[in-house]
């Protein structure tokens, strides 16, 4: 009985001061957002910087998932915001507003200790198609085991951009190992000599990024149009974005502030 | 009426449950649990079926999943049984008196590790060791055009997950093989039985209901583990192929409850989420279906040996 | 009697007993293998916690356990773990706080009470339905059940969406659930041991049975009721699956609203479990060196813990004269 009674009472005063409390101060806006692991390192920063600069008009609260994710959760009205990082798809939700905010690149990687030279079209999809299997058998590479795969599970933005711009419609080996955010495959390919993947730019730390088509996937070769491999960043809404989310989108639209935020890592639009 | 109150909790988790995971079901009927493609690749699909729901695709055959949770619930189940068994008889036959209290506190320690440490060791530790020094590369070839080999594999889910269990079933055990009357036992040495045939034939016998109710105990905590599995055992739905000979320890395998946490983020998209619904009413009913079994195996034997609770 | 002749007597008796007794090879295979259980078991359990030890020493600086953890890619430069072990200690106390009241009030309701039997087995199955539940199970109910609009006061509601579903009270609620059992288990058990004349002593004096139950045998079970405590406290603090689903896994607390208290309640947040888990190999993975550090943390907190199971029961089989 002792023991229980000061659990309960910490309880109950809990409760009653937050029932009893002012809720008038609780009415700034919350903004949820959902998907895409790629956009969402980029969506934080501007977050953080939109909170100091307008001076905590809103709260934020940011999941991940994978562009799909974003796009089917706003969709559905379980957040406010999706993250996108691919086009819009025939098969998305109706009634939906992509707004595109930022551009970035997709980097084939390697381990580090694996420099593979250079690669081209041809070569990704004889590898991520499960055509060669061997390392021995890829001009420029150091190892000589079997291919290790990583690839992105079917919700991501990344993967459907991969699939877009250097696969076609060669589909990827059904024995790949499927990661589901840049983290992860990050991870694994900085940590295994045999390890092949793809990830945003931003996630390539720690890896050896294999220049396509004899151009190097770095930011200044994204921004100058240079490396083939780009896609868009959206935040996509239901409808018109209307209220603090549209404040936000906005902001990082017109403002300097974001625009250098976004060029930091990424390409920004303007 | 706090307990009427758990009742209908208990009531409403079922009934959510199963109504989400209907859909599933009932556009697959009973080849749900069927062999018949990658289920990687119809997850992927469900995942990608177009908006209305008159169109959402739904077709999956887990029978790759349920293989790989049977081997990898099985194996440690009964890997750990010998163990466990071994390990009482050990504990209360054999061990001098310093061993014995040291392995009591031993025993209990390894059952309060979180399973995540137990997969941070596995992931960190035996993962690498298996993938670079156990696994060669004339294995990983042999079958690298079907899946690729890390060392994330059958064997180290195996064989972490009956680290995790056993603690529970010794402990049962134990304080059943002490219940046996001594009288008992020593009837039997007096015959001129040696100590571990009397251990076995009379002790052992007699806690076969306890040794049921802890194998039932541990099949339901092995069936629950997703969080060490999805770090040990390989992130690939895929149904490790016996007659790989050797290497088909070393494939990888996911069970539903690992498949159910590497694809959480997607719950709330409406055709892919109702499927891990299904897959979470699949683990539901077979807890429930233990549970009962474990009772009513105990029931039947009762008639035979010592009452166990 | 000479000290010889006892000692001769002791030898035979000792020989009669052990008989001539012969030991087949298989017999002593078994024995063997006995021994390589046992042994084995202890040599794991060594290894377990030696390896943690060496490197939680390795790699834990105290400042990180004083630290909140950054954002960062390169998570070596991201301050510690503060915020996962506060998220720690909050899942706890809250999964435990609910567990506790509606775990004793249960067990003392199915022993003391009881009636209609038909109730009584049924919450019994209820409970060993929820024991047996794996907690991803129950994790993803937990979600389903609070992204409905009726419970938007537990987490956060993104302008013009539904309830996140997501928040320290939402987990700590489905932390009660894997708690319950371990609670009303313990509770029942002490409440058996406690002897009917002591229920019969307490009603010839006068009580009725409420009062019984709250003078009586309540305060006699406190050390049954307190080991259930502490195993289900084990059990949340170990727990992965629940928290990876219902804490939105921030790294820092993220709390909502302007109420003190109740504000970090209902934001989201990480605990020591998920964090070893995201900076194990398995989630975004840039550091094995905090995961070690978090880990072996997390490792003497449960130990703690089970030392404190030890000493409790310890002093429990006193108590009746058992």
């Amino acid at each position: 009985m002792k023991r229980k009674l000061p659990i309960a009472a910490l309880a109950t005063i809990a409760l009653s001061a937050s029932l009893l409390a002012p809720t008038a101060a609780s009415a700034k806006p919350s903004i949820t957002m959902s998907g895409s692991t790629s956009v969402a390192p980029l969506a934080e920063l501007l977050a953080k910087k939109y909170i100091a600069s307008c001076g905590h008009c809103a709260n934020f609260k940011l999941l991940q998932g994978g562009s799909d994710i974003g796009v089917a959760d706003v969709a559905a009205g379980r957040v406010t915001i999706g993250m996108s990082s691919r086009d819009p798809k025939p098969s998305d939700p109706g009634g939906l507003v992509f707004y595109k905010v930022a551009r970035d690149a997709v980097c084939i990687v390697s381990n580090n200790a694996n420099k593979i030279p250079s690669i081209d079209t041809a070569g990704i999809q004889a590898i991520f198609g499960g055509g060669v299997r061997s390392w021995t058998q890829v001009p420029g590479s150091t190892q000589k085991g079997p291919i290790e795969i990583f690839v992105r599970s079917p919700g991501s933005g990344t993967q459907d951009a991969f699939q877009r711009i250097f696969m076609g419609s060669q589909k990827v080996f059904g024995g790949a190992e499927e990661k589901n955010s840049n983290g992860r495959v990050q991870a694994a390919v900085s940590s295994n000599p045999l390890a092949v993947g793809y990830v945003s730019l931003y996630f390539t730390s720690g890896t050896h990024t294999i220049p396509y088509k004899g151009v190097p996937c770095t930011l200044r070769n994204a921004k100058s149009g240079q490396y083939g491999g780009s896609r868009n960043f959206y935040m996509v809404t239901r409808g018109a974005a209307k209220g603090a989310a549209k404040q936000w989108i906005k902001w990082i639209t017109r403002s300097g502030a974001a625009r250098s935020v976004i060029g930091t890592e990424w390409v920004p639009l303007r | 009426m706090l307990s009427a109150g758990l009742l209908v909790l208990i009531g409403f988790m079922i009934v959510f449950v199963f109504s989400k995971a209907w859909p599933s079901f009932a556009n697959n009927g009973l080849a749900w649990f069927g062999p018949g493609g990658d289920v990687d690749t119809q997850l992927a699909e469900i995942f990608n079926s177009p908006a209305e729901s008159k169109s959402y695709n739904y077709t999956i055959h887990v029978w790759p999943m349920l293989w790989s949770t049977m081997l990898i619930t099985g194996g440690a189940v009964i890997l750990a049984t010998f163990i466990s068994v071994l390990s009482a008889m050990f504990i209360v036959e054999f061990a001098p008196a310093p061993v014995r209290a040291v392995l009591q506190p031993a025993i209990r320690l390894l059952a309060a590790v979180p399973s995540v440490i137990y997969g941070l060791i596995g992931l960190l530790v035996i993962v690498p060791f298996v993938g670079n020094h156990v696994i060669t590369t004339h294995q990983k070839e042999s079958v690298q055009y079907v899946i690729q080999l890390g060392g994330s594999s059958l064997i180290v889910g195996i064989v972490v997950l009956t680290v995790m269990i056993t603690p529970i079933m010794v402990a049962i055990i134990t304080d059943a093989l002490h219940s046996v009357p001594r009288t008992w036992t020593e009837g039997a040495k007096a015959l001129g039985v040696n100590r571990w045939r009397a251990l076995r034939t009379v002790g052992v016998r007699a806690a076969r209901p306890a040794i049921v109710a802890a194998a039932v105990l541990a099949t339901a905590r092995a069936l629950g583990e997703a969080i060490m599995l999805s770090m040990v055992a390989g992130s690939s739905a895929f149904a490790p192929n016996p007659l790989d000979g050797l290497v088909f320890f070393y494939e990888p395998a996911r069970t539903i409850a690992a498949t159910i946490v590497d694809n959480a983020d997607g719950l709330s998209v409406k055709p892919f989420g109702q499927t891990l619904y299904a897959f979470a009413a699949v683990l539901l009913i077979s807890s429930a279906f233990l549970s009962f079994a474990g009772w009513a195996a105990r029931q039947a034997m009762s008639k035979y040996t010592l009452g166990a609770r | 009697m000479s000290a010889q002749t006892l000692a001769d007597r002791g030898q035979r008796l000792y020989t009669a007993i052990r008989g001539n007794e012969s030991w087949s090879i298989g017999d002593r295979i078994g024995v063997g293998l006995a021994w390589l259980a046992g042994i084995g078991l202890c040599l794991i359990a060594a290894g377990i916690l030696g390896y943690m030890l060496v490197r939680g020493v390795q790699y834990l600086n105290v400042s990180e356990v004083f630290s909140s953890p950054q954002p960062g890619l390169d998570q070596s430069e991201t301050g510690g773990f503060l915020d996962p072990i506060q998220g720690t200690l909050i899942v706890t106390i809250l999964g435990t706080a609910i567990a506790a009241p509606i775990g004793v009030a249960t067990a003392v309701w199915l022993t003391e009470y009881g009636k209609p039997r038909g109730l009584a087995r049924a919450v019994e199955s209820a409970v060993e339905i929820v024991a047996g539940t794996p907690s991803i199970v129950l994790a993803i109910f937990g979600l389903l059940v609070f992204q409905q609009g009726i419970f938007s006061w537990f987490s956060v509601t993104g302008e013009g969406a539904t309830p996140l579903g997501r928040s320290f009270i939402i987990a700590g609620s489905l932390m009660a659930l894997i708690a319950l059992p371990l609670i009303v288990g313990s509770t029942r058990e002490a409440l058996y041991s406690i002897p009917r004349h002591v229920r019969e002593a307490s009603y010839a004096l006068g009580k009725d049975r409420a009062s019984t139950i709250r003078r009586v045998l309540l305060p006699a079970s406190r050390r049954g009721i307190g080991t259930g405590v502490v195993l289900g406290m084990g059990r949340i603090v170990g727990d992965t699956a629940i928290v990876f689903i219902l804490l939105g896994a921030t790294l820092q607390f993220e709390p909502e609203g302007a109420v003190p208290g109740w504000d970090v309640l209902k934001g989201t947040g990480s605990t020591l479990t998920t964090y070893v888990y995201q900076n194990s190999p398995a989630g975004e993975g840039g550091s094995p060196e905090k995961a070690y550090a978090a880990a072996f943390v997390l490792l003497m907190i449960v130990l703690v813990l089970n030392f404190g199971i030890n000493l409790i029961t310890r002093e429990r089989q006193s108590m009746w004269g058992r």
